[in-house]
């Protein structure tokens, strides 16, 4: 017995010294915090000598951001595992482990591939997709139903005929979206720009902003708003929640907005409970449909020591294996970055409309990779609000974007 | 029994150690940066540049912009809050039921931090469910419809409105504190001699609670020439309401690792530093204050 105690012991003993402890962030957006926590106990169980902390953080991608600034500028060892928007890949590249020799390890090949873009910088691996975002479309099931349209509107002119003739009769908002100043608005822009035929940056890294296409589709967005009149004029004052919370109290017809609003328009205290469709984005004049890729990764601090680190990878494959991404679909509402998960009749269960908008998520459209993108999207943003506040017209912003973009990325 | 000069010193000195630590460390950091250009990405070479960062501010559009709309600010919101401030402390100066009471509650504005009353704002201010909105469109102020924080003029009025709301409350009670220790026989002196209530409040309050107003004008001018948060959060600067601190963040945070702006960056926060030192040498040449 005193031998079997004195055997514990050591091996307790072991047991701690040997443990690792490694620390990570994450958002606490929704039900996301609580899911992470049940998930990692299921990894204490698998892997007991690692101990997991996790550092909350802030909702806005902004704050995030700049909180990763000061961390990385200061070399700092913790946390060790990064939960990281699919646009810093590049800014954050330098501080981050190269995990292009685990492709294998993490099942990459699995995963969709616009989320493999979204982590590839300079044909290295820097993180790996945890779960995906595309910009869809919302519609009121009922009301489309009420004034005859058997199906979402397929072009962008056909939302703005159903929109206006549906407001006008129900005395409602038609459209509502972002348009404030944020990291919400680019890619609200680049929905349009893409599926009127622009781009803002070709294969070869010219700036291509500077077209026909492009004054179109922002021009489109300003006649949203002061000459369909399908838009209020606080649309350019509005990020996801303002939107959201306008559509959940039954007043608009139409909103553009992330798969996370699903879950909430259909909690129990929703008022358009049970009368949200779910549809792609509208094609443009040219036939072509875009949504923009949004969406999260993880990635290892480069200062973190070498057990870290390999902790730190056994975390991140298994907080980005099949069963725990379909775990933190079903749970959270947030989208699979593998593709089998989306086979699987569970999901289709719980959220139907990711697996019927499959090819949304398959084909949304990453935004500019390059290293400056945050100063790219601020030049964007401040250009294309100036236009939707009818401070400049839509062809002086695009001439503007396109001249400071030049100037960037010389 | 006295102390002699050098154990003085020594008992002064932890005090002057952290102080140096906190505040001058960090102050010379930036003013030393702010000659240099530099990023904060590892392997970026650190060039000298001489006042090349402060040359280029100049000519920098948005700069000068941001630099625009922070004196408007600075001066309108801090001209309304301490009239405002001191009608409010001469009220709360008097003697009426509950007067301990409403003074607590007259605080209660500056003691949320603004990040949070900002947000409240915010939702306010919304267009279609906002309770600012609506009662904005009954007094006449906009049209139906109107979004206050995203048209250009208005929101920088928002703004001021928020900020004005907040530190009224920090004005009057600095202001207050100043009222309370002006004697009273001074005025019934001043009854005696048949001098009015008017009389009294310019020959007699308004002298003597002076010193007080500057120090408190003083604070608040500091505040607001490098206000941030209240405009991050409620426009990011949007629609022309871009103020020097929200610029800064864009220059310091969305351009750390790329190009090479941290040296520039820290010339905008020297440049606030120093137009700061500027309004408070006008404050106490004005206002003929005696620092000691």
């Amino acid at each position: 017995m005193k031998k079997l105690a004195t055997l514990l012991l050591v091996l307790t003993a072991i047991a701690v010294g040997f443990s690792v402890k490694i620390t990570m962030t994450s958002g606490g957006v929704g039900k996301e915090l609580e899911v992470l926590r049940e998930q990692l106990k299921m990894f204490k169980q698998l892997y007991p000598d690692i101990e997991v902390e996790v550092i909350p953080m802030p909702d806005s991608a902004t704050e995030r951001h700049d909180l990763y600034v000061t961390y990385f500028a200061a070399g700092e060892k913790d946390p060790d595992v990064l939960m990281l928007d699919v646009i810093w890949s590049a800014e954050f590249a330098p501080f981050l482990e190269d995990l292009t020799d685990d492709y294998d390890y993490f099942e990459l090949k699995e995963f969709l591939p616009g989320t493999i873009m979204s982590v590839t910088v300079n044909g290295r691996i820097v993180a790996i997709p945890w779960f995906t975002d595309a910009g869809l479309l919302y519609y009121r099931k009922d009301l489309l139903e009420k004034y005859g349209y058997k199906n979402p509107p397929r072009t962008w002119d056909e939302l703005v005929e159903m929109a206006k003739k549906i407001s006008q009769a129900e005395g409602i908002i038609g459209f509502v979206w972002q348009g404030a100043r944020y990291e919400g608005l680019v890619c609200n822009f680049l929905e349009y720009l893409w599926s009127f035929g622009g781009e803002v940056i070709d294969e070869k890294g010219k700036v291509v902003i500077d077209s026909s296409q492009a004054v179109q589709a922002l021009q489109f967005m300003v006649d949203l708003i002061y000459k369909h009149r399908i838009t209020p004029e606080g649309v350019v004052t509005y990020m996801e929640e303002d939107a959201r919370r306008v559509f959940q109290k039954g007043e608009a017809v139409f909103m553009r907005n992330w798969p996370y609003a699903w879950a909430l328009l259909n909690s129990d205290d929703s008022p358009v409970k049970g009368k949200v469709g779910v549809a792609p984005l509208p094609l443009g004049p040219g036939g072509r449909r875009a949504a923009t890729l949004g969406g999260w990764n993880l990635g290892i601090n480069k200062f973190s020591s070498k057990e870290e680190k390999e902790a730190a990878k056994k975390l991140i494959k298994f907080l980005t294996s099949y069963e725990q991404q379909l775990y933190k679909a079903i749970h959270s509402g947030q989208n699979p970055t593998r593709k089998a998960a989306y086979d699987d009749p569970k999901l289709k269960e719980a959220a139907p409309f990711m697996v019927e908008l499959l090819s949304v998520f398959v084909n949304a459209l990453p935004r500019p990779r390059t290293a400056n993108y945050s100063e790219l999207s601020d030049v964007i943003q401040k250009y294309v609000h100036a236009a939707l506040t009818r401070q400049m017209t839509a062809e002086q912003a695009i001439k503007n974007i396109a001249r400071e973009l030049n100037f960037l990325l010389k | 029994m006295k102390i002699k000069g050098s154990a003085a010193y020594w008992m002064i000195f932890p005090t002057l150690l952290i102080i140096s630590i906190v505040a001058f460390f960090p102050l010379f950091k930036t003013f030393y940066d702010s000659f240099f250009s530099f990023s904060l990405r590892p392997g970026i070479e650190r060039r000298f540049v001489g006042l090349e960062n402060y040359k280029n501010l100049l000519r920098d559009v948005r700069f000068v912009n941001a630099l625009k709309n922070t004196i408007f600010f600075t001066v309108v919101s801090v001209s309304i809050e301490t009239v405002l401030g001191l009608i409010i402390a001469l009220i709360v100066h008097q003697k009426f039921t509950l007067r301990g009471i409403v003074r607590a509650a007259m605080l209660v504005p500056w003691a949320i931090p603004t990040a949070i009353s900002s947000q409240m704002w915010r939702w306010m201010f919304h267009d279609q469910f906002g309770i600012m909105t609506r009662l904005w469109e009954r007094i006449g102020i906009i049209t139906p419809g109107t979004p206050i924080l995203g048209r250009p003029g208005l929101a920088m009025w928002a703004i001021i409105f928020v900020d004005v709301w907040k530190t009224t409350p920090f004005m009057a009670l600095l202001i207050l504190a100043g009222l309370q220790v002006i004697p009273e026989d001074i005025y019934e002196a001043a009854k005696i001699d048949g001098a009015n209530s008017i009389q009294r409040f310019f020959k007699i309050t308004l002298p003597l609670v002076t010193p007080t107003i500057a120090v408190a004008l003083i604070f608040r001018t500091l505040d607001a020439l490098r206000v941030f948060d209240v405009v991050y959060i409620m426009t990011r600067g949007a629609v022309n309401t871009e103020t020097l601190a929200v610029y800064n963040r864009h220059v310091l945070m969305d351009r750390a690792f790329t190009g090479a702006w941290f040296g520039y960056g820290s010339a905008i926060s020297v440049f606030i530093f120093m137009l700061i030192m500027i309004f408070a040498i006008i404050y106490i040449k004005s206002l003929k204050l005696r620092l000691d």
